[in-house]
């Protein structure tokens, strides 16, 4: 498309171009505003005072900060299962949905950066990790693999931004100053031409075939943190594809929810269609029985044994201190996720985004599970400890400071999606020429 | 009035009464505690004391902690303090000869030293007193046609004089991760008339580093007049040993620049493959860029 000819192309143009925050927007950009001051006050606290101010000790040295990091990394998966997956599957619905996917690994990704410094004591040693690191160790494999992750999923952000580009550097005087500037900056150079059509296309097949190991890298290694350690509830051989299957889930779940609240904040009802929702509704209940079913071997297999060490924890998971947590996440998560959306009334928008909201909130608190109640089940019993060091509960700087992620998170998907059309133009006038031209 | 007055004075004097015998009960059930001390002497140079503090606990001596203890040299007034200390979980103070006791300890052949401990509320105050002469080890070889013997001589002094010490026992031994391995076949050795003993070196081939080096050393234990002597000496009698690692040099537990080759081969393949094809894609962006600009 060279420009924008038919009436209906303007149309689309004029519904998908990026739209000035309302009343409802003002409000939810200050709250996630504020809870960014917050988690940054929090933050200063603890350079000042170190990581005293938290209530991680000896035992449980992964709070809070490690749940949220697994967190990030597995939302940031719905980059290359939206984008990737279904581009190479020649899934055409998926279309106005894949900037979303993108944007939310791109911004999780970030988070999950910045949330490992904010988990150091010491954040300006950061740099001897590179300087005096072990390829031998898991956390260089997963700091290599998560920036790799990065750079590929802006790549695949910015390259199907490109025509889009050009088509709001053609709406001038619909745009602030500086968001123009930054239009001409990123994308002047796209004529739209044959040849660089070609070469773009190529670049995004590429791409997507590139992000799939890598995504699944960024997940496996990250499981490998846990699993190369020996330790009850991580000693396991599972814990790869757990974790890449329960990352799609949550992604799939964070993807259902930012399409709900795009279509009501934009109004977006002819182009993130009942059909979308029905779709993703019907993946999401996929993910969430495939994680289920490593849920069961994860917890049924240690269970049968029930070695000594195993069976503390696993007391723990199912009736003791972290049971009400532990069946909140199972059912929330997984369990009525699966139960509202098999049914088709139950893939209606709403109901799909209830229990969006469910898989991610249940997926939040199943990393937090994953990390905690192992670390305070060591293989040599505690003794001789102060009684601090055999609990734990975040201290309300850790809370902040993880809110304050979330929130972060949550405030570069707003952003962007006031300065760039969250929903692709061109390729959703292009689709709609194609499907014009086919024969009846 | 007065028959209230005289159950006042009955109750005061019952309670009187249970303070007073609880306070005997407890003098009663204050323990016995024994202070032991020790004189060291390592290598022939800087002395210094032990002092060793227990309880007998159902038939038990069991060490005492946090036990506060002044020690001195021949009489305990301020002047010849050695200092105070506290025993630690093993129930042992340590304590060396200061620098400014000099003087004291230069004027006599023979020292006592005296380890008093204050009263607490489960022991009473406690003191116990040690005598040590002054005295020396010296090591040499004598080197046969056919043996090799270790010659060890101890002396006293005396009157500025050293004079050689007989019947100490003692312990000649080459020193090994597990302790002391006798040179010979006795377990100890006992000075004679001229304060010499002689003991033949009958470990041959014994493993010593690199060079062949073993550390034979003599100890004197418990010594009513001379206290614990330990002195040392470096022999080539030993053979020669190239340690061998029992770890691979290239493991996944070794440093950084020893990462196994295997390890390497994948990481850096995988990363070159990956951050190649991202340069590949940058450039293809620079492509695009410059396509536009030539259109443009």
């Amino acid at each position: 498309m060279n420009s924008l000819t038919t009436a209906t192309d303007k149309k689309i143009t004029s519904d998908l171009l990026p739209q000035k925050f309302g009343r409802n927007g003002m409000i939810w950009t200050g709250i996630l505003i504020i809870f960014c001051l917050v988690g940054a006050f929090a933050y200063y606290r603890q350079l000042r005072y170190g990581l005293e101010v938290t209530a991680m000790r000896d035992y449980v040295s992964w709070g809070i900060y490690i749940s949220n990091f697994v967190f990030f990394v597995a939302i940031s998966l719905v980059g290359s299962l939206i984008t990737a997956i279904f581009r190479l599957a020649n899934v055409k619905w998926s279309t106005p949905l894949t900037r979303i996917a993108e944007i939310i690994a791109v911004s999780a990704i970030v988070f999950a950066s910045i949330i490992i410094i904010v988990d150091m004591g010491r954040p300006e040693r950061f740099m001897n990790l590179f300087i005096y690191g072990r390829i031998q160790s898991p956390i260089m494999w997963d700091v290599i693999v998560i920036a790799t992750y990065f750079v590929i999923s802006l790549l695949l952000l910015y390259l199907p931004l490109l025509p889009d580009l050009r088509i709001m550097n053609q709406q001038t005087g619909k745009a602030v100053n500086w968001m123009q500037k930054l239009y001409r900056f990123l994308g002047s150079f796209w004529k739209g031409n044959s040849m660089q059509f070609k070469l773009s296309n190529k670049a995004i097949n590429i791409l997507c075939i590139v992000i799939i190991p890598v995504a699944f890298c960024i997940h496996t290694v990250t499981s490998w943190l846990f699993a190369t350690t020996y330790r009850p509830g991580w000693d396991s051989t599972n814990f790869g594809a757990y974790f890449v299957s329960g990352a799609f889930l949550v992604g799939a779940g964070g993807v259902v929810v930012a399409m709900y609240v795009f279509r009501r904040a934009y109004r977006l009802e002819n182009y993130l269609q009942d059909r979308h929702f029905d779709k993703m509704a019907r993946i999401v209940v996929m993910l969430a029985l495939l994680y289920l079913y490593f849920n069961i071997n994860e917890y049924l297999v240690p269970a049968f044994k029930m070695k000594k060490p195993e069976e503390e924890h696993l007391h723990q998971l199912f009736t003791g201190e972290f049971a009400l947590m532990f069946w909140f996440a199972i059912t929330i998560g997984m369990i009525i996720p699966i139960l509202i959306l098999i049914f088709p009334k139950g893939r209606k928008p709403l109901p799909v985004f209830i229990a969006g909201v469910m898989v991610v909130v249940g997926a939040w608190f199943k990393r937090y599970l994953i990390v905690t109640p192992t670390l305070l089940h060591p293989f040599l019993p505690m003794s001789d400890v102060p009684e601090s060091y055999r609990h734990y509960f975040p201290t309300w700087e850790e809370w902040a400071i993880a809110i304050g992620s979330l929130a972060g998170a949550l405030l570069v998907i707003t952003f962007f999606a006031r300065i760039f059309p969250i929903i692709p133009i061109h390729e959703t006038i292009t689709e709609l020429h194609e499907t014009e031209e086919q024969p009846a | 009035m007065k028959p209230k007055n005289n159950l006042l004075k009955l109750l005061l004097a019952f309670c009187l009464l249970i303070v007073s015998v609880n306070i005997v009960a407890q003098d009663s059930v204050k323990k016995e505690l024994l202070v032991d001390i020790e004189y060291y002497l390592p290598a022939n140079k800087l002395p210094y004391i032990l002092v060793h503090t227990k309880t007998k606990v159902e038939k038990r001596f069991l060490p005492v902690k946090d036990i506060k203890i002044a020690v001195f040299m021949d009489s305990d007034s301020a002047a010849h303090s050695l200092g105070n200390s506290v025993t630690d979980e093993n129930g042992t103070a340590k304590f060396m000869i200061p620098s400014s006791m000099k003087t004291v300890w230069e004027s006599s052949a023979t020292h006592s030293f005296i380890a008093s401990t204050g009263a607490t509320k489960e022991f009473d105050e406690t003191r116990n007193e040690i005598n040590v002469t002054k005295s020396k080890i010296e090591i040499d070889t004598v080197a046969g046609a056919e043996s090799r013997t270790i010659q060890v001589s101890v002396f006293s002094l005396s009157e500025g004089n050293w004079i050689p010490a007989r019947d100490v026992e003692m312990k000649i031994g080459v020193r090994r991760a597990g302790g002391l391995l006798p040179v010979g076949e006795e377990e100890t050795y006992t000075t004679d008339s001229t304060g010499t003993v002689q003991a033949e070196f009958k470990r041959e081939n014994l493993p010593g580093d690199t060079k062949g080096n073993l550390s034979i050393v003599v100890k004197v234990e418990g010594n009513e007049m001379l206290g614990n002597l330990e002195s040392e000496k470096m022999l080539t009698w030993g053979a020669p040993r190239q340690p061998v690692s029992s770890n691979h040099p290239r493991t996944l537990w070794s440093t950084r620049d020893k990462a196994p080759i295997w390890l390497l081969f994948m990481a850096i393949s995988i990363m070159a493959g990956v951050w190649g094809t991202i340069v590949y894609l940058i450039a293809t962006i620079i492509r695009i860029k410059k396509l536009g600009k030539q259109a443009g």
